[in-house]
């Protein structure tokens, strides 16, 4: 009614007396190519039957819809999920930080957004509906269900998506200080990072090491490494590396020997601790940075050397002849 | 062409198999420094390449390892190369360093700077070449040990891996750094040879450039073949 018209909004002040914008308006064409087409907006808007909707609650991914989930024929539901996700590092009860106030919620990760399929995807998927539509007389409904199984099928996020998603939080200093975790600036250098750079779909992005559906986890599951089922738990991570046919040899050395990205940072934390809190884990990871930064110093120190010599020789040669060949013009 | 023509006696500077194991190396040793420095790319440079990028990197991978594969068969071909083929031998033992090296590095220095009349006289293989060539033995064993560790990966544990990884990675970085600085400028721009030294081609060096860069040499030679004047090849070596 109201909410079709494009510029419907306010400029509200938030918890944490912020000026915010909120937009209010909906388009419409939009929100029926959606995951929640179907929906009406009652449906996850509680309290909005009267106008002004002032007794209108937040929206809860996890209250019961009122589609039918075809399989069990119950109602359906996000339940399960909010309450994996509830369990799991990223939730109010699995998180080991003190500080729960800036979790992830759903919205974080998820948008409404539409189907977006790739073009080829999408070529066949409009060739194939035609086959859908002899029995399904209802367009709109045959092709969103076509679009939520077609869509599933194919990768919803590519790598470089999910590096940027969770580098949201995970490589914001603010928020990861605040739950005294580490950024992970080590990722961009090893070859898992260049390879999604460059496209690659195979290689593991961060969910297919944290949360691989492979070994029963999901990215709604993922727990601190402490956690003694984690996936990167130093006890499976051999069985994390060699699954889906990656790292299929991988020895237990391989998974443990040392962290898969290394942070500078957080070897600069380690250093800064007190001496009490020593233990091996924390001094073998100082001396492998060292190390590192030992060959990096030396080569630096070689390279300035070696290239600086010869390129030192050889402009001092191209004078020398530059000058003999002056005095042997002279000469003549 | 360089100032030095034609019609002037040559004389043997690489022989055939010399300039077959440095083609095998020089093209390998290109794609392995093009290839590998891929990853290194700036994250800019690499969205370029758009929806290609994905086939690149799969085959970056591919043309690495066989270029790898082909200069590693090169190298231990060289090691048999001078222990057991005449060439061979009397190219490492004119390769060795010598005491003298130091001497000729002080007084060319000295020559360049203005403080002495005339160059050193050299060899066959100048104290700069020696040091090239002795700093690929070092260098190759070090690139091709941990490219095999990186190649056998999951075998190592992974600190171990970190370590080659960063060794690879800094070798190659002075190696292709040496090349540029180093070795093209003494085969292109070097002011004797400009555009190119073409001994890599022909295997030949000529009277002039011979006596200009390599008197002592030159002189062994003309002695040599003084005391054996049936021998009819230009060169000292026999084969040219």
């Amino acid at each position: 009614m109201c909410h079709k018209y494009p510029g419907l909004g306010r400029y509200e002040i938030d918890a944490k007396k912020r000026v915010v914008k909120r937009v209010f308006y909906v388009n419409e064409d939009l929100h029926q190519a959606s995951y929640h087409g179907k929906l009406n907006c009652s449906d996850c808007h509680e309290g909005v039957d009267k106008i002004p909707h002032t007794g209108a609650k937040k929206v809860d991914c996890g209250k019961s819809c009122h589609v039918i989930e075809p399989s069990t024929g119950k109602v359906f539901s996000h339940k399960a999920i909010v309450e994996d996700l509830k369990k799991s590092t990223h939730g109010v009860e699995g998180s080991l930080s003190k500080n729960k106030d800036d979790l992830p919620a759903c919205r974080d990760c998820h948008a409404n957004k539409p189907y977006q399929l790739g073009f080829q995807g999408q070529a066949k998927s409009m060739a194939f509906l035609q086959v859908c539509h002899q029995c399904h007389e209802e367009q709109a409904w045959a092709e969103r269900f076509f679009r939520h199984v077609t869509y599933r099928a194919s990768i919803r996020r590519p790598s470089a998506d999910v590096v940027k998603l969770c580098s949201k939080c995970h490589a914001n200093p603010g928020i990861m200080a605040r739950h005294k975790l580490d950024v992970i600036a080590g990722f961009q250098d090893t070859y898992h990072a260049k390879a999604i750079q460059y496209g690659d779909v195979e290689v593991a992005n961060c969910l297919n090491c944290h949360a691989p559906y492979a070994l029963g986890f999901s990215p709604h599951r993922i727990t601190s490494k402490r956690n003694k089922k984690s996936p990167t738990n130093a006890d499976n991570k051999r069985a994390t590396c060699s699954q889906s046919g990656c790292h299929v040899n991988a020895t237990k050395e391989f998974a443990t020997g040392s962290k898969v990205h290394i942070s500078p940072v957080k070897v600069a934390h380690l250093m800064e601790e007190s001496e009490e809190s020593a233990d091996a884990a924390r001094n073998r990871e100082i001396f492998q940075a060292k190390v590192l930064h030992w060959i990096k110093l030396f080569y630096q120190i070689l390279i300035a050397a070696v290239i600086g010599g010869l390129g030192g020789h050889r402009l001092l040669d191209l004078y020398a002849t530059h000058r003999d060949s002056k005095k042997e013009g002279a000469l003549r | 062409m360089s100032r030095h023509g034609k019609s002037e006696k040559a004389f043997v500077r690489l022989t055939r198999s010399e300039r077959v194991q440095h083609a095998i190396m020089f093209v390998s040793t290109t794609l392995l420094i093009i290839t590998g420095f891929m990853l290194m790319g700036e994250r800019s440079a690499v969205d370029l390449l758009g929806a290609a990028g994905k086939t690149i990197f799969y085959w970056r991978g591919i043309v690495h390892r066989i270029a790898a594969a082909a200069v590693t068969a090169v190298c231990f071909y060289h090691l048999y190369y001078v222990m057991f083929k005449a060439d061979g031998k009397s190219w490492f033992r004119d390769m060795l360093p010598k005491p003298r090296d130091l001497v000729d590095a002080y007084q060319n220095v000295m020559y360049m700077l203005g403080l002495r009349k005339e160059r050193p006289r050299l060899d066959r293989f100048t104290y700069l070449e020696k040091l090239e060539y002795f700093s690929v033995y070092f260098g190759m064993f070090i690139v091709i040990s941990t490219g095999a560790m990186m190649w056998t990966q999951s075998y190592w544990p992974k600190f171990y891996l970190d370590v080659a990884d960063a060794l690879h990675l800094g070798e190659a970085t002075l190696a292709a750094l040496a090349i540029i600085v180093g070795h093209i400028f003494a085969v292109h721009y070097n002011p004797h040879v400009y555009p190119m030294n073409r001994a890599f081609i022909d295997g030949k060096i000529s009277e002039t450039l011979m006596k200009e860069e390599h008197s002592l040499w030159y002189e062994r030679i003309i002695a040599e073949e003084a005391s054996k004047p049936a021998n009819g090849a230009v060169g000292g070596r026999g084969n040219a």
